[in-house]
């Protein structure tokens, strides 16, 4: 297995820069993804790295090798990057078998019959496939031809495994499954994996690592815990899921006694403490980021400690699992997600409140 | 349609619907007397256009005498086909098609490629430049090619003696090499058309992924770019096969006079070089050709059943084009050389033709313009320019008006006998224009006396919408099938009747398609010889064959200002339909 280093890669279409001056390092063994807006420049940088693309600027490695340097016009061609590569449309050849298929690689590289009929086999027990070896691949459901997919892009041990949203085709319900088994997969080969999707849960529940992308550039990188607790901007926070984002500003900042700093901050007609990854001087204005399942609906009444605010439910709506009621306050109206037992009355008066340790801040 | 379980009756309308609509929407939304009639007015339409002319070949081929006269039936006519001099006749046909269907098939895909698949400049330019020898008609090309390419009087070989100083004439086009040339000027286009957007539509992950698994590019091509277009190649294979054993231009310019004969010019000869003309023969000749093409169709169909691979997924490709580097100025040439080979090459011959006092003496003092006033003051041209317009504006405007509507009833309804009328419409596909033209021949003698089609431009107008139908149900079609049922559902769930539907949706989306096999239809009324010269009497000529009845008067000069003219008129023609049509289609 072997890494993989992004130096300044750039690429650009004319006078638009799709990729912006890209820095990554992905670890020998890690499953890393490219998260972002379709346009974001995730899939160009992939297409990068696989060699299907040129970088108009900046260098690539895998392992210890350079295959692609813009400035002293290197370029290693996709045949001979040993990556493997699984599609978006999957891109099973419809002429061949599903053995075929899978054998490719081998054939290509000239193995023996006797080592592709086994490897070929054991790729194809690997993904529960090896009873449709000798099926047209046309004959396949979509869920079972991206698993010969993952075999083709697995069957001659590649350095590094590349994934163009590959379950994005798929129904929710194979999605999950299919991501579960492929996670195991990654985990038991331990075999270095780039990931690109547009899917937040997909990428929160598949990677060691996320990188947020937004216009060519890399927003954030981190485990997925801290970009979704954690972001460094206002961007990556209004990225996943529908936050209640409201701006404040710093009356006092101290050091929380672990690695982040604790806030008492004050907007319109509230106030309360909350956490930021950096130092932030008094009178600062910043962004408090609360999530709605982290918000609680109390009766009217003074709350210590945290953040609270008052106001009346103007919106009540019935989803299954949980309930979004929407909260009128004086600063703006909160998104708060409560279990969907709770009764609720429009028009009722109330508090809302959240610990301080599930509100972070982000400076504007 | 989902079928909802439980319902209570409270949910269902206290009223009873009644009937809503009026009369000719009910008409044509259920059964009833109305579309019977329709129905029934359509399969005699297409039974006298197919039908019939194909029944009169066999009562033809049995028959002693010409059309028109009693006889006696007999078996003369195959008897007198089965010669040896025939199976040569047949194995030059077979041959000579094999010979031009195989490089035309190579050039054509390595020209698709180049602009489908590569980044040479001008793709778009070129692509409209490749495809244009293909509308030209190739009555124009082969008397310009005979100019060009005449043993003794040839600019070709005449620049060739002044250069070299040789005696012996470089190429001469009067031999088979002369005869698989001109078709395959008409093949390459044809299939070059045939298969661009195959190429262009592939999904490219299917060869990134290749490219990915080690395999080089060339690799890559052999293996799977190729394989997969194997159904599409085989498919243009056989329809460009079956072309050549229907073309009787090529053969009719550059074999006859050297003696080699293929099948359509057989008949041909049989009818109108005989110092009495022998029908029987002719007739047989004809319906034999009709078995032969009948066994390749069926050939056909069982190569390629169930093998069309689905590469088309419609999801938003980016195009998968090949950096050539400086390869690209080559495969640009390569291209140009195609277009000024087939089409600036015989233009300029006839250009050159028409200045000069005699085609072959190119001097100064030769200079005219005679030839034009000859041909601007003849009042024969002009009524051939008339009859060649007006068959052409009505004949293509009722092809696909018949197009359209067996199209519209094959895929859109579930009509008895739907499939009837399909199959009398694409009858015709297995019919050479020639034995078409032997068939309408009989078939109008045959009518009952108050009907006087025989001889007139009726004739020439029925026997091209019979020849031009196949087509114009195919291109339809192809357009009804894009249409998703859905459009015309939810315009009938939103209040339109029937024919408003139809004419507001369906009509408004498919005129594009319209268009293009009109002006399909246009260009092969205008370029139509083989039934033409069998079908015209004096008053009812085309231009076809008047350039023809010239060109057998050794009349080269006022060939070549007539092939101007109608030169001029394919590329307006065709500038009206890119600029137009294909913009219309883009937008959609």
């Amino acid at each position: 297995m072997a890494s993989v280093t992004l130096e300044n890669v750039t690429r650009m279409y004319g006078a638009i820069t799709a990729v912006d001056h890209v820095n990554l390092k992905i670890k020998s063994g890690e499953f890393v993804t490219l998260l972002g807006p379709s346009g974001c420049g995730k899939t160009t940088t992939l297409r990068m790295v696989a060699g299907l693309e040129k970088n108009t600027g900046g260098r690539i490695s895998i392992g210890d090798n350079v295959v692609s340097d813009a400035d002293k016009g290197y370029f290693v061609p996709s045949e001979r990057r040993r990556l493997g590569m699984v599609f978006q449309s999957y891109a099973i050849w419809p002429h061949m078998t599903v053995f075929d298929n899978v054998a490719y690689p081998l054939r290509i590289r000239r193995r023996p019959d006797k080592e592709i009929q086994d490897r070929v086999m054991n790729a194809l027990r690997l993904v529960e496939m090896e009873q449709y070896a000798e099926r047209p691949s046309p004959a396949l459901s979509g869920g079972q031809q991206q698993r010969v997919a993952i075999a083709r892009a697995l069957v001659f041990e590649p350095e590094v495994l590349l994934l163009d949203e590959p379950l994005s085709n798929l129904d929710a319900r194979l999605r999950t499954q299919m991501g579960d088994e492929f996670r195991q997969l990654q985990q038991r080969l331990k075999i270095t994996a780039l990931y690109v999707t547009h899917d937040q849960s997909e990428a929160m529940a598949l990677s060691d690592r996320v990188v947020v992308m937004h216009g060519g550039k890399i927003l954030q990188v981190g485990a997925p815990e801290d970009i979704y607790r954690r972001p460094e901007n206002r961007q990556v926070a209004a990225f996943f899921g529908t936050p209640n984002l409201l701006d404040a500003k710093v009356r006092d900042c101290r050091p929380n006694g672990g690695q982040y700093y604790k806030l008492d901050v004050e907007g319109q007609g509230w106030s309360g403490e909350c956490h930021a990854a950096s130092e932030m001087p008094k009178g600062a204005d910043v962004t408090v980021m609360v999530r709605p399942e982290n918000l609680q609906i109390r009766e009217t009444g003074t709350v210590n400690g945290g953040l609270s605010w008052s106001g009346e439910i103007s919106q009540a709506i019935f989803r299954g699992p949980h309930r979004s009621i929407m909260v009128k306050t004086p600063a703006q109206t909160l998104h708060v997600e409560t279990p969907s037992l709770a009764d609720v009355g429009i028009g009722r008066p109330v508090t809302v409140a959240a610990p301080s340790d599930a509100a972070w801040a982000v400076r504007n | 349609m989902t079928i909802i379980h439980n319902r209570s009756l409270d949910d269902i309308n206290d009223t009873t619907p009644v009937l809503g609509g009026n009369a000719i929407t009910r008409a044509f939304s259920g059964g009833s007397l109305t579309r019977l009639i329709g129905m029934l007015l359509l399969i005699l339409i297409l039974g006298f256009l197919t039908i019939y002319p194909l029944s009169m070949l066999l009562y033809g081929s049995l028959h002693s005498t010409p059309p028109g006269m009693a006889g006696e039936f007999n078996l003369n006519g195959y008897r007198s086909i089965m010669t040896t001099q025939n199976l040569i006749v047949l194995v030059n046909t077979v041959g000579i098609s094999l010979a031009k269907t195989i490089p035309s098939l190579t050039i054509a895909v390595f020209l698709a490629w180049i602009v489908a698949r590569t980044d040479t400049p001008f793709r778009g330019t070129l692509e409209v430049l490749i495809t244009l020898p293909f509308f030209i008609p190739p009555i124009l090309t082969a008397m310009a090619w005979g100019m060009l390419a005449n043993p003794q009087v040839g600019v070709i070989n005449m620049a060739w003696r002044w250069l070299t100083g040789a005696q012996d004439p470089l190429i001469n086009i009067y031999s088979y090499g002369g005869v698989i040339w001109h078709m395959c000027q008409y093949s390459i286009p044809f299939l070059f058309l045939f298969m661009v957007d195959a190429f262009r539509a592939m999904d490219p992950s299917l060869e990134e992924s290749s490219r990915m698994c080690g395999a080089s590019r060339w690799t890559t091509f052999r293996k799977i770019t190729l394989l997969l277009m194997l159904p599409v190649l085989t498919s243009s294979f056989m329809l460009s096969f079956i072309k050549g054993i229907e073309t009787f231009e090529s053969a009719l310019f550059f074999g006859l006079p050297a003696g080699i004969k293929v099948i359509t010019t057989d008949i041909y000869e049989a009818i109108n070089h005989r110092a009495t003309p022998d029908y029987q023969y002719a007739t047989s000749l004809s319906f034999a050709i009709m078995g032969l093409m009948f066994l390749l169709v069926i050939a056909q169909w069982a190569i390629l059943r169930g093998k069309s691979f689905q590469t088309v997924t419609g999801k938003g490709f980016r195009p998968n084009v090949m950096e050539l580097g400086p390869w690209r100025w080559v495969t640009f040439a390569v291209c140009v050389l195609f277009f000024l080979v087939t089409v600036v090459l015989p233009v300029g011959q006839l250009l050159l033709g028409s200045f000069f006092r005699f085609f072959g003496f190119y001097t100064y003092d030769m200079l005219t313009l005679e030839h034009y006033r000859a041909v601007f003051s003849n009042s024969e041209f002009w009524r051939a320019v008339r009859n060649t317009m007006m068959l052409g504006l009505l004949g293509a405007t009722a092809t696909m008006a018949l197009g359209a509507v067996v199209a519209y009833i094959s895929v859109r309804t579930k009509w008895r006998g739907r499939s009837l009328i399909d199959g009398m419409a694409w009858l015709p596909w297995m019919m050479p224009g020639m034995v078409l033209g032997v068939g309408f021949l009989w078939a109008f003698a045959m009518l009952p006396g108050p009907i006087p089609i025989y001889g007139t431009i009726w004739a020439l107008l029925l026997a091209y919408i019979a020849l031009g139908t196949p087509v114009a149900v195919r291109v339809m079609t192809g357009s009804y099938h894009q249409l998703s049922y859905d459009l015309e559902e939810c315009s009938r769930v939103h209040g339109a009747s029937w024919l408003q539907t139809l004419w507001r949706i369906l009509v408004a989306l498919a005129w594009p398609a319209f268009a293009v096999g009109w002006v399909l239809t246009f260009f092969g009324i205008m370029r139509e010889l083989s039934a033409s010269i069998l079908l015209y009497s004096v008053g009812s000529e085309t231009l076809a064959v008047v350039l023809l009845k010239l060109w057998a008067n050794g009349n080269a000069e006022q060939v070549s200002v007539i092939g101007l003219m109608m030169m001029l008129l394919v590329i307006l023609f065709r500038w009206v339909q890119l600029r137009f049509i294909k913009a219309r289609i883009s937008k959609l």
